[in-house]
């Protein structure tokens, strides 16, 4: 499948379709094409003979999906940035980028003060250009076909968690991305026009999930927003207009909480019939109640990490799954690619035995931006039918049964918290950056096997410590200017001194214990 | 079960782990970083679980349950034992 034009055909048939839905704003495949059109010429003529990554900052606005078509289009990958990222984080991501275009259908933050050489597009009229006057200035240019990226090169940079406190860019090629879609159009037997829920950030891959797979088949988005999830009001309000909605992504902390209300069930959603997660643990209980619930809907869990494009594993759970297994397997790999569990050596573990899970074929990511070090660590190049492959070590620990893949959590400091995925080092690191802290220590906090919240240990450079709570309140609003709020810890507790191992180490064992 | 004053503050100390919630039953949940999205669900959760309140994930609202003591003013005017 050529992505581009598979979508342009649709442009072609269903113009006036909307292609994405965000409260009152919306965007029509034949907006989306034609204004990122305009955006791809633009781009080529402002920084030409190039092909830099570039920074897409916002939300849930339609446009933002303009912006990632205009920048593929013009042979530029983009790198999705949250408005709900700390602007240190920005800052860092833009450093780290050395990205030369940051375009924006909204403002960047007032705060965000960086190289005044980087050219900005966005709504503030403090910069160069508005996404608007683009899209009238070159209404009717059509970029070169020849300058779209072609299947070996960069389609999108997503920064994640990185342990030393700088978060890292996984690089996904074009060929990521298709052999991504491809995949999940024929898994999730996904039929053309359908209206596709999308609750996860556009910063996070999860939430290609729904976008790609909706604008292949000529469906349409409708998001949901961080202001509606801290709503709940709000957001059941959304949920009757989204009464329309017919597949359903999400992570499943975000299905569990939807769960909490009563009402939420298949009346609410009379034309639900699909059910996408990924990110997390899927637990029993949510499936059964899901089940119990949507009695017209299947269900799907999927497992992948961003490494390796969106989900590699697909599990349809129906009740004999619910009944056969607990906690749930996280399915069958895709078919392009293979699942090898291996030791410590790399070498392959037969059957049944618990190893670390390592990915090889074509959804593998070519490796880490710039960080070539980083990548030599988990990406190595392996063989699957007589062919090479990229390679990846998810450092997830894992066996398989049966082609059945069945995750046991993590080999290393990651934690996957509602769907977040969150390398414990980096918080650490952050709290030791904070002036009154001396060391710190973050552990998940598990119930059913999924983490609930973090709980930091944290020993202060002076001992001195007069009120507790504004200690702690000052701390976690601290962190949260370099860390996005998920990442902060709900829990802060002081200790006079660590307890340490032997070796010099902070005995993490030691303080996991008394957490529970 | 009653509804209590005391078994409220319990479940919200337990949640948002903080001796603050007894000592100071007006501080500002929500913009003091106490409570979150998550937090509130799991506490909608206890109160049915423990109290037996049926409180709908929809009237939440962060004005309204800004305070523990707002939070129990609420409860006790809509679900009156």
């Amino acid at each position: 499948m050529d992505l581009l034009t598979t979508i342009a055909n649709w442009v072609d048939k269903i113009p006036e379709q909307k292609a994405c839905i965000h409260r009152e704003d919306f965007l029509t495949y034949r907006q989306l094409w034609d204004r990122s059109d305009a955006l791809a010429v633009w781009i080529s003529t402002i920084i030409p003979n190039d092909n830099s990554p570039v920074i897409v900052y916002g939300h849930k606005q339609p446009n933002m999906l303009t912006a990632f078509f205009g920048c593929v289009k013009s042979g530029h990958a983009y790198i999705p940035i949250d408005e709900a990222l700390p602007i240190d984080r920005i800052l860092r991501i833009i450093g780290n980028s050395k990205c030369k275009l940051i375009i924006s259908p909204t403002c960047l933050p007032d705060e965000l003060v960086f190289d005044k050489s980087i050219i900005v597009c966005d709504e503030s009229k403090k910069f160069d250009l508005s996404l608007s006057a683009i899209f009238n200035e070159f209404s009717g240019k059509r970029p070169s076909i020849e300058r779209r990226v072609t299947l070996d090169d960069n389609y999108y940079i997503m920064y994640t968690s990185g342990s030393t406190g700088e978060p890292k860019g996984v690089q996904l090629t074009l060929g990521c991305l298709t052999s991504f879609v491809e995949w999940g159009l024929a898994e999730f037997r996904i039929q053309a026009n359908q209206m596709f829920l999308n609750q996860v950030p556009f910063s996070f891959d999860v939430s290609f999930m729904d976008s790609y797979l909706a604008l292949v088949s000529g469906g349409t988005v409708r998001c949901i927003d961080k202001e509606m999830i801290a709503n709940p009001r709000e957001l059941f309000k959304e949920f009757q207009v989204a009464d329309d909605t017919n597949i359903w992504v999400s992570t499943p902390s975000f299905a569990e909480m939807c769960l909490i209300e009563k009402t939420f069930t298949q009346s609410m959603f009379p034309k639900l019939h699909t059910f996408l997660f990924c990110g997390e643990i899927f637990t029993n209980k949510c499936a059964q109640k899901l089940t119990d619930r949507f009695p017209q809907a299947t269900l799907y869990n999927t497992y992948g990490p961003t490494e390796a494009t969106v989900a590699v594993t697909s599990l349809q759970v129906n009740q004999k799954m619910i009944d056969d297994y607990s906690p749930l397997p996280v399915g069958y790999c895709k078919p392009d690619c293979v699942i090898r569990i291996i030791d410590e050596q790399g070498r392959a573990l037969p059957d049944g035995e618990k190893g670390e899970l390592a990915i090889v074929g074509p959804s593998v990511s070519p490796g880490y931006f710039q960080n070539p070090e980083l990548s030599k660590k988990v990406f190595y190049v392996d063989q699957y039918q007589d062919k090479s492959f990229r390679a990846y070590k998810t450092g997830d620990a894992a066996y398989i049964q049966n082609g059945l893949v069945f995750y046991c959590g993590r080999l290393d400091f990651q934690v996957k918290l509602h769907g977040y995925r969150i390398e414990l080092g980096d918080i650490e690191e952050n709290l030791r950056l904070i002036a009154i802290v001396k060391n710190a220590v973050v552990l998940p906090v598990t119930k059913d096997g999924k983490c609930e919240y973090l709980t930091a240990f944290i020993t202060l450079a002076d001992q001195e410590r007069a009120n507790e709570f504004e200690l702690i309140s000052s701390i976690k609003k601290q962190l949260a200017d370099r860390l996005p709020d998920y990442m902060v810890p709900r829990r802060i507790i002081f200790k006079d001194a660590m307890p340490m191992n032997p070796n010099g180490k902070v005995n993490r064992k030691k303080l996991q214990e008394e957490l529970q | 079960m009653m509804m209590s004053r005391e078994k409220v503050l319990n479940i919200l100390t337990r949640i948002c782990d903080s001796k603050e919630i007894m000592s100071n039953p007006d501080v500002e949940l929500y913009t003091k970083g106490l409570l979150d999205s998550f937090g509130t669900v799991q506490f909608i959760v206890a109160l049915e679980e423990e109290l037996n309140i049926s409180v709908s994930i929809t009237e939440i609202d962060r004005e309204l349950w800004a305070t523990p003591n707002k939070i129990i003013d609420y409860l006790e005017a809509n679900y009156p034992q």
